[in-house]
């Protein structure tokens, strides 16, 4: 990127389209020039009449153009050998990679391979993903990172309300009279959401930020909230206690449009704020006040994130959010609402695209035949009758010799997904690992063959942001070498493998087709989307211009269940072996494996020198000052850096941000798995802090595997 | 020099437009507004605030190659641009590119770009949305300097075209314009005046201005403005006058390119030694240094200054408002400060 | 006009001397004439900017100056992305150098070019002593050696420049400390042996600092108390930096740039700027 005009500019062009971080899905502007050298990228400026941002872009938003700088692309295909990675032509990766999959579907059938899709792509290249799975491959094994963030969300809501998507709109910050931040940090990682609470603060709406830690909104919250990691359910119960105690319910509400209030006033009733707070810690006067505020605000929304999602008790802390929305009325209305952050750019599309094992698109379930047989005719092919394997079923699988090729991209579960080393043992033991990535990443370096993907910025195609907006992604630049977008190359497999089913033109075309099968997407055209800054779904006959709040009326399942849940503990409490609680964090500065946030210079600045975030007591006996090298050890495995003392966390738990691949979190996560959705429990393990010697410099993940490959090697 | 009445802007684009390649601010399909190359035929009419982008990319690149080393020599990558006009660019923008020529004076790439580009300034005969380049002498009437030539609208179909330079006044070479009149000049005048005064109060930027150079801020401002700055960055990337910038190399085969980018102050590894010390570790501290920066007139006025021309580093534009998701650009800072 | 490209030197050696801090030698490759007296003229307490290709620039003190070979020394303490590229670079290689910057050493009367002769003290911390090289060298050969060098460490195995020092020895008094261990007479920082120093050479009528920011202010504070204008201590500070011509930012101290103000800096300038940064020197450490 230079100055506006420095080369001979012939035309030049300012694109409009999303932002590819988070799930805000806030608009860009991409300044791009035609020369003789070709296109390139010249500016960047944030979309002043976008609906959500107005004019603001985040500092990852900001960094983009390092994040798709063609300096550090992939730019052919790649086929692993002895002697490293070596480029290779399309036809001859094709080639291969079609023999492959041929002799595993001959040898083990459909079941043994699958797709892991990407929740960073577009609703196109999701929908292609699916459709590879489904009519090339003819498996239900397709997923995607929604299983590590918010597939307790959509199994929790679907049972409570019908839907599992946020209910309410961004916008709604601006309505409402009381905020609930539940286990989420949107400054810091919905930036543009969370400067919306700011100013919404400012002007006087009231915020109660529910956080183990003290986190940015936390410090200016009229009250924090502090529970114990795993105490949501406790704490949620006591609220719901209080409530009832109080008579505080609406009444009215449940009469009209819910159902089983009677089984949850009866579960809730054996609680109540001072018997909560020895699970959760929370004062009981806090409790009180949290309940009295949030049940009596005219309008209040509760905003979540994976601080109530990632844990063995995850669809039940959604069901307990659902619950306590439902009984004080706080739903269906302007300023109200169940409203999970989803956490990247598309991971709402790549769920609504049926990237999941069990659903097609628009959540229209595999179990249902009538379901199987629309998609079998639409698609003139058989369809695979039994839901497929998730993510991790295709880690254990794998384990098991029953899973043997996997396709993957824009992802990177070596260093995202829990327990990092059971991760890489699996990925090896894949016959066809097939990783297609704008720039190296851990799990393509398994690869047998990498492909080179087109960015956002170089296809045309949408994504869906966290409050359900379908948004035009545009293409701005040619894709660098001979990167190809994920559902053109998805469909030169395909026609290897003799199959036309992913044949298309344009990305238009592919969203022509998934609306005509996605009820909820009914509505849309890429006309229609330019025309009105994006639309919400359901978009459809009924409502052409989109939904902003669900629920106003009805629930899809009619009636709203509450369901009694109760509290579980966290599967590995501190113990005296492990005696720290380790959460999971995000930066502001990292995205998560951090392969596009890494590539600027200035967002790598910001990466503290050390990533164990440890409260002053706890550092004080273990003897740690600022920054000391420590070894953080759990059950699973240990990692090496340096500590932060900061107050942002209590005594007895130690945070770690998971962008990281030097300190990978996820050597040390646990997996044990909510029972309903085989979400893993990153939120909570037990671990060790142990300080090395003050002049030791820790070691990153790789010298210490390669330390350990020695030690092997020795033996 | 001599001022002239024209018929249109367009007019003047033609005739620039055989010599330069012409840049004004344009539209596109989604409503979002910028610097875009662009044929003599239009005039967009748009004031140039009303865009997220100022002029400044085209003279202090958001990127640039610095230098390319090949392991024995290092070569300096001199940008060197066609001839080219900015037309339509507002006074506030002016003021900045005024202020950034004398703190980049001695920047070679800076000056390769500069040297190079008519300024065609276009005088806002309204306010815009968060604008109030008054306070800060900075418009709405551009600055004597400030620009090469400046379009004024008189009429329906009648300008007036100032020369402020030589450039200014070469670049009219060959066009044949009638001389303003007095009336021309005093339309103008009145029309700035009633500008002005159609600005909206903005006492408070008066006032935050003298409490931050009689130093009379309390501590616990800047750090509340602190925890809500989440450095973005945006503030300074779309301020028309910050400057600062950071460098990088990047190695491909046997070549490596040191690159230089925009920089934030805001950022909290600005200052951050290698040694981790950092001198402004507090995000309130950093929030303050913008302010001082933007508003203290000791920063200047240090005589030994080799930074700012001698005026205010903030020209009034209001980006830094509409683009800061923290609530602490100039109008909510000044009124955080001033409360 | 102020270039960002710097123009090659080539490491002649480098001489392990201290903890992690490696004493270099450089040389200028085929400079033009004109070009070597820009560097020759040099003063004590001046900075470079060190090229290191592919990991970055920084700023570096030298210890000795460019003498008319081109050559010229700095100590490095290995401890970022710059530093550790450069302890992996061996003899030979080509680096870059930009420079000479900022203000030295007032080691001259700024008016009459006379050396300056008053009874100077100086006074080190870790690798702090670095840019204060120089200037003892310098006022040695003027015939005006410091009445004491102060030098203080975190350890014995820390201490840095330690050739020079020996050498020094037979010159003025040398008084070392330590804050751990053995190896040394005294226990403690500067600070501590202050008292003691002036009781054997008397009080001195100019001050040179240079060490963590944190012993420094205590160290000036300490001599503001006995009665020493505050205009006779200078310090020289350290900051990020990545042009060093004014331009860049990072070096912002209030409405100063340290790169061109600095980086040597009179107590009674420097005490008013660092006071309004409440964040200066918290972290501060022994470092280079």
């Amino acid at each position: 990127m230079q100055a506006l005009h420095d080369m001979d500019v012939s035309t030049s062009q300012a694109i409009t389209t999303i932002c590819p971080f988070c799930g805000v899905g806030c608009g860009m502007t991409l300044q791009v020039q035609q020369s003789g050298a070709g296109t390139r990228l010249s500016g960047i400026a944030p979309q002043l009449n976008h609906p959500i941002s107005r004019g603001q872009l985040c500092a990852k938003g900001w960094s983009t153009p390092f994040a798709i700088d063609a300096a550090d692309r992939i730019k052919t295909p790649l086929r692993r050998t002895p002697g490293g990675f070596q480029p290779i032509s399309w036809a001859e990766a094709l080639k291969s990679i079609g023999e492959s999959i041929r002799t595993i579907l001959e040898e083990d059938g459909p079941q043994a391979l699958g797709v892991i899709s990407s929740a960073r792509a577009t609703n196109e290249d999701n929908y292609a993903a699916q459709k590879f799975a489904r009519a090339v491959l003819r498996t239900n094994n397709v997923d995607h990172c929604a299983r590590i963030c918010h597939s307790p969300t959509v199994a929790g809501l679907k049972q409570t309300l019908g839907s599992g998507a946020m209910t309410n709109s961004a916008s709604d910050i601006e309505q409402t009279d009381l905020i609930v931040v539940f286990g989420a940090d949107p400054t810091e990682n919905h930036s543009i959401l969370g400067g919306h609470i700011l100013r919404a603060r400012e002007q006087g709406t009231r915020l109660i930020v529910v956080d183990p830690r003290k986190t940015r909104l936390a410090r200016i919250a009229d009250l924090h909230l502090q529970l114990r990691p795993g105490s949501n359910i406790a704490l949620v119960n006591a609220l719901l206690a209080e409530i009832f105690a109080n008579n505080w319910q609406a009444d009215q509400f449940l009469d009209a449009r819910c159902e089983g209030l009677d089984a949850l006033r009866k579960s809730v009733a054996r609680t109540d704020a001072d018997a909560g707070a020895e699970v959760t810690g929370v004062a009981p006067e806090l409790v009180r006040s949290a309940a009295r505020e949030y049940s009596q605000a005219k309008k209040a929304m509760i905003l979540y994130g994976m601080g109530v999602t990632q844990y063995v008790s995850g669809t039940n802390n959604v069901i307990a959010l659902s619950n306590l929305a439902l009984a004080c009325g706080q739903i269906g209305r302007p300023g109200t609402g169940v409203n999970p952050l989803r956490g990247q750019n598309n991971v709402q599309g790549a769920c609504d695209m049926g990237c999941l094992p069990n659903v097609y698109p628009g959540y229209q379930a595999v179990a249902e035949e009538e379901i199987r047989n629309k998609f079998a005719r639409a698609w003139q092919v058989s369809v695979a009758e039994h839901a497929g394997l998730t993510s991790l079923g295709m880690t254990l699988a794998t384990l098991e010799d029953k899973f043997r090729g996997l396709i993957l991209f824009g992802e990177d579960p070596v260093v995202t997904d829990p327990d990092q080393t059971r991760e890489r043992r699996a990925l090896d033991k894949l016959d066809l690992l097939v990783v297609a990535e704008l720039t190296m990443t851990e799990t393509a370096k398994q690869a047998d063959f990498v492909l080179p993907a087109a960015s956002f910025a170089e296809k045309d195609g949408t994504f869906t942001n966290c409050e359900r907006r379908v948004q035009r992604v545009r293409k701005a630049l040619p894709p660098p070498g001979e990167a190809r977008a994920d559902w053109q190359w998805l469909g030169d497999i395909a026609r290897e493998l003799g199959s036309d089913a992913l044949d298309w033109e344009s990305a238009e075309e592919i969203f022509d087709e998934l609306a005509a099968l996605t009820p909820i997407y009914s509505g849309m055209t890429y006309a229609g989307l330019d025309r009105e800054h994006g639309l919400q779904w359901p978009c459809n006959k009924e409502a052409p211009q989109g939904t902003a709040i669900l629920h106003s009326d009805r629930f899809p399942i009619g009636r709203a269940r509450l369901i009694p849940v109760h509290h579980v503990e966290i599967d590995e409490p501190a113990d005296d072996e492990f005696p720290l609680v380790l959460t999971t964090n995000r930066l502001h500065f990292h995205y998560g494996c951090g392969s596009m946030s890494r590539k600027s210079p200035l967002l790598e600045r910001e990466t503290p020198d050390g990533i164990l975030f440890i409260n002053s007591f706890d550092a004080h006996n273990l003897s740690l000052s600022q920054h000391s090298p420590v070894k953080v050890s759990s059950r699973r495995g240990f990692i090496e850096t340096r500590a932060i003392i900061s107050d942002e966390v209590p005594a007895g738990l130690v945070t770690m941000p998971y962008h990281f691949r030097e300190a990978p979190s996820n050597r040390l996560t646990n997996n044990a798995m909510d029972p309903v959705t085989k979400m893993p429990e990153l939120k909570a393990c037990a671990v060790r802090v142990e300080p090395l010697p003050a002049d030791a410099q820790p070691r990153t993940m790789d010298e210490i595997l390669a330390d350990e490959a020695r030690e092997v090697a020795g033996d | 020099m001599t001022d002239y009445l024209i018929d249109s802007p367009i007019t003047l684009a033609k005739h620039i437009g055989q010599s330069r390649d012409l840049w004004q601010l344009k539209e596109n399909d989604s409503g979002e507004r910028g610097w875009q190359l662009s044929a003599p035929e239009i005039f967009s009419a748009l004031r140039s605030p009303d865009a997220m982008e100022s002029a400044k990319q085209f003279f202090f690149a958001p990127r640039e190659n610095i230098f390319q080393f090949d392991g024995n020599q290092f070569r300096e990558s001199l940008p060197a641009p066609e001839p080219f006009a900015l037309v339509g660019v507002s006074s506030c923008d002016l003021t900045a590119i005024a202020y950034q020529d004398h703190f980049f004076r001695d920047d070679p790439h800076y000056q390769a770009r500069r040297q190079q580009a008519l300024l065609v300034g276009y005088e806002c005969l309204s306010p815009c949305a968060k604008g109030f380049c008054p306070s800060v002498d900075a418009g709405p009437g551009a600055r004597e300097g400030s620009a090469d030539l400046v379009l004024h609208q008189l009429q329906e179909d009648q300008w007036l075209l100032r020369v402020l330079t030589d450039t200014g006044a070469r670049a009219l070479e060959g066009l044949v314009l009638e001389k303003a009149g007095d009336a021309a000049q005093t339309q103008r005048h009145n029309q700035i005046e009633a500008c002005i005064e159609a600005f909206p109060d903005d006492s408070h930027i008066h006032a935050g201005i003298e409490a931050i150079n009689s130093n009379s801020v309390a501590q616990e401002t800047w750090d509340a403005a602190g925890i809500q700055c989440l450095s973005c960055s945006g503030c300074t990337t779309l301020c028309p006058t910050c400057s600062c910038y950071g460098t990088s190399d990047h190695t491909t085969g046997d070549t490596m390119i040191r690159e230089r980018f925009w920089d934030s102050c805001l950022y909290d590894g600005f200052q951050r030694e290698a040694s981790q010390n950092n001198p402004a570790g507090a995000a309130g501290d950093r929030v303050r240094r913008f302010w001082y920066h933007k508003f203290s007139r000791e920063f200047f006025q240090a005589s030994d200054n080799p930074g700012p021309a001698d005026r205010y580093g903030c020209v009034g534009c209001g980006r830094c408002e509409v683009t800061c998701p923290g609530v602490i650009g100039v109008h909510s800072m000044m009124k955080k400060i001033t409360e | 006009m102020q270039s960002l490209v710097p123009e090659p030197i080539e490491i002649l050696s480098g001489v392990e001397d201290g903890e992690a801090a490696r004493h270099f030698r450089f040389r200028f490759c085929g400079q033009s004439d004109s070009n070597l007296k820009k560097w020759q003229s040099t003063r004590p307490g001046q900075f470079f900017m060190l090229s290191v290709p592919g990991a970055g620039e920084a700023p570096f003190t030298f210890t000795t100056l460019p003498n008319a070979q081109g050559e010229f020394s700095a100590l490095v303490r290995r401890m970022g992305q710059v530093t550790g590229a450069l302890f992996e670079r061996k003899p030979g290689y080509t680096l870059g150098a930009r420079g000479p910057f900022g203000h030295g050493w007032p080691v001259t009367d700024g008016d009459t070019e006379k050396v300056l002769t008053e009874k100077a003290l100086i006074v080190g911390g870790g690798c702090g002593l670095a840019p204060l090289v120089s200037l003892v060298e310098h006022l040695i050969n003027s015939g005006t050696p410091p009445v004491a060098l102060v030098y203080g460490a975190r350890t014995a195995a820390a201490q840095v420049l330690n050739p020079e020092r020996k050498r020094w020895q037979s010159q003025l008094p040398l008084f070392d400390i330590v804050q751990q261990g053995n190896g040394c007479q005294y226990r403690g920082t500067p600070l501590d042996l202050l008292p003691e120093v002036l009781n054997q050479v008397g009080e001195p009528e100019r001050v040179f600092l240079c060490g963590p920011e944190i012993m420094m202010h205590t160290v000036a504070e300490f001599f503001v108390q006995r009665g020493l204008p505050a205009s006779a201590i200078w310090m020289s500070i350290e900051r990020r930096m990545h042009c060093a011509t004014g331009t860049c930012g990072h070096c912002y101290l209030e409405h100063q740039y340290v790169c061109k103000d600095g980086p040597t800096y009179r107590w009674d300038k420097l005490a008013p700027l660092l006071a309004r940064s409440s964040g200066a020197g918290a972290l501060a450490d022994f470092h280079c």
